[in-house]
């Protein structure tokens, strides 16, 4: 047998697999985002418009701008809490690296349910903080609760790339810096930075992604004033039973990340080609 | 490495960093064991809320349907994405370097998108939400894991060993059996348990598509975090960190236990050969 068919048949199972159970119900996503609700509640499609138009409305509008302003806000954090770690345990961790980098990515195997429920058994009006040091400060149910949710949840997602970066560059390349004069500053700026660039890029997207539509940390640790999209979405599936306003929110959504997966998709392409080349 | 600057606060900075990644999740192990329900001091060593987990019989078939849907989540995901992955690097067809990509995108699909598209897709063939729908989203979104994990090593392998094993007169199919699947080994389990952990660990897609009951655990929880801050959450929380860490410790210690140089790290995040 030829090696190209007796490869292409390994890729039917799966292949099929994720075109009917990931291809097809995103389609139906879609399709039913152009339909309505009628008076017995049932989801029916349809041509019309309508629920798009609903997106801009005075209710949901700033809800769709402070979910990519809170999502911002994580990989901005992000990026200046990781890449200064990336940056320590890439250069100085020596022997350490792996063991730092583990230690990383460990807690984020910690359900990120308990992680969050931490946090609140942490800064809650009656938890730790407030308990030990006998105050009443409010920190839960603020917009930092629910941005500082988001980064604690994704950090991991911004310091692997951005490691993976370091790693893989040349200190030969900073000596070189060095000896054209440039001082610690001006070696970052035109020498590690932009050879990192592609990590920044691949991690802020990585944080990004799934903080837009992350509805755990705005309902655990805002209040109704920090609703997102995620929140949205959730509700018009579940509680109010709205699918097709829920279905056009997943879309807007989509659209709106579409931008952002395609830049990440191609670096990743270019990656791939290079590693199975 | 002297060539790089070393900016005195980094150091602090770093600990700190870390003070903070552990201080929550210490403080749910700690007081997991605290005797009394407070949570802003330790009373004394007890054991009283694992006894209330494990008394529940309603959390204790939670904990095994999530052991359930996470042991065939692993085997079904390993065993497709690893298909897939052979074939996206052996096969070479026009649309090889598009499907190459289009199979990173359900890593890069909010959960959110995922968990509402399945609840349509199952609710449409009438499909009655069970243990059965989350196993099936499940699988959906674990298959991309192992095909980028795999596929770095079965690049790395290239393929001049199944060129020699073809030489030596064996078929494809001996090839791919007795030479290239035992090199993957390293990268299969390593996937497999990342699989498990992430299945076992995952929230969202379970809440979309979960049925009344049993419901696997993180969906309890989520119930029991809006009811309130509840202490048999911190035992719950400590009990599953446990089995996610004993999962993704295996997944880094295999390959090196199975007698291989490269790093489990770099066989996890599909690294290797890069």
């Amino acid at each position: 047998m030829n090696e190209n068919r007796f490869a292409t048949g390994f890729l039917i199972p799966g292949g099929l697999w994720l075109l009917l159970l990931f291809v097809v119900p995103v389609v139906l996503v879609l399709a039913l985002s152009f339909g309505y609700t009628d008076d017995l509640g049932e989801a029916i499609y349809d041509t019309r418009l309508d629920n798009y138009e609903r997106l801009v409305d005075p209710d949901y509008l700033p809800v769709l701008f402070r979910s990519a302003g809170f999502a911002l806000g994580a990989v901005v954090l992000c990026l200046l809490i990781g890449y200064p770690v990336a940056y320590y345990i890439a250069v100085f961790g020596g022997r350490w690296k792996n063991v730092l980098i583990a230690l990383v990515v460990l807690p984020f195997f910690v359900n990120y349910l308990i992680r969050t429920y931490a946090w609140i058994a942490m800064l809650g009006d009656d938890g730790l903080v407030n308990g030990v040091f006998d105050t009443s400060i409010r920190f839960i149910n603020t917009p930092y609760a629910v941005v500082g949710g988001l980064v604690y949840g994704f950090l991991a997602f911004m310091i692997l790339p951005i490691y993976a970066a370091l790693d893989r560059m040349d200190p030969a390349l900073i000596e070189a810096g060095k000896d054209l004069y440039g001082s610690p500053w001006e070696t970052f700026r035109h020498v590690t930075w932009p050879h990192t660039f592609q990590g920044v890029l691949a991690g802020s997207v990585l944080v990004f992604l799934p903080a837009v539509g992350d509805f755990v940390a705005a309902s655990l640790l805002g209040g109704p004033e920090e609703v997102m999209v995620g929140n949205l979405i959730q509700q018009q599936f579940q509680a109010s039973d709205n699918w097709p306003f829920g279905a056009a929110l997943t879309i807007a959504m989509m659209a709106f990340l579409l931008i952002w997966m395609s830049l990440y998709l191609r670096a990743a392409a270019r990656e791939g080609k290079e590693a199975t080349a | 490495m002297r060539a790089f600057d070393r900016p005195r606060f980094l150091r602090v900075f770093v600990w700190i960093f870390f003070v903070f990644l552990f201080a929550p999740i210490v403080l749910v192990i700690l007081f997991s064991f605290n005797s009394s329900r407070s949570l802003q001091q330790f009373d004394g060593f007890s054991l009283r809320w694992y006894e209330t987990f494990f008394e529940s019989e309603s959390l204790r078939d939670s904990l095994i349907a999530s052991i359930q849907i996470a042991l065939i989540t692993m085997v079904v995901a390993t065993i497709l994405g690893t298909m897939l992955a052979y074939g996206l690097v052996r096969a070479r067809t026009r649309w090889s370097d598009t499907a190459n990509v289009l199979m990173l995108i359900p890593l890069v699909t909010p959960e959110i998108v995922a968990g509402a598209s399945a609840l349509l897709l199952f609710t449409q063939v009438g499909l009655q939400l069970s243990l059965t729908t989350i196993v099936l989203a499940h699988i959906t979104f674990s298959i991309s894991y192992v095909t980028v994990v795999v596929r770095a090593r079965l690049a790395a392998l290239g393929r001049q060993v199944e060129d020699a094993s073809m030489d030596l007169g064996a078929t494809r199919w001996q090839t791919f059996r007795l030479v290239t699947l035992p090199a993957l080994w390293p990268a299969i389990i390593a996937a497999g348990l990342l699989c498990f952990a992430l299945s076992f660990d995952d929230f969202v897609l379970s809440f979309f598509t979960t049925g009344e009951s049993p419901q696997p655990l993180p969906v309890r929880i989520w119930t029991q975090i809006r009811f309130g801050v509840r202490p048999t959450i911190n035992a719950i929380g400590t009990f599953m960190l446990v089995i996610s860490t004993l999962s993704i410790g295996l997944a880094l210690l295999l390959p090196r236990l199975l007698g291989r140089r490269e790093s489990g790290l770099k066989v996890l995040l599909g690294r290797e050969g890069a």
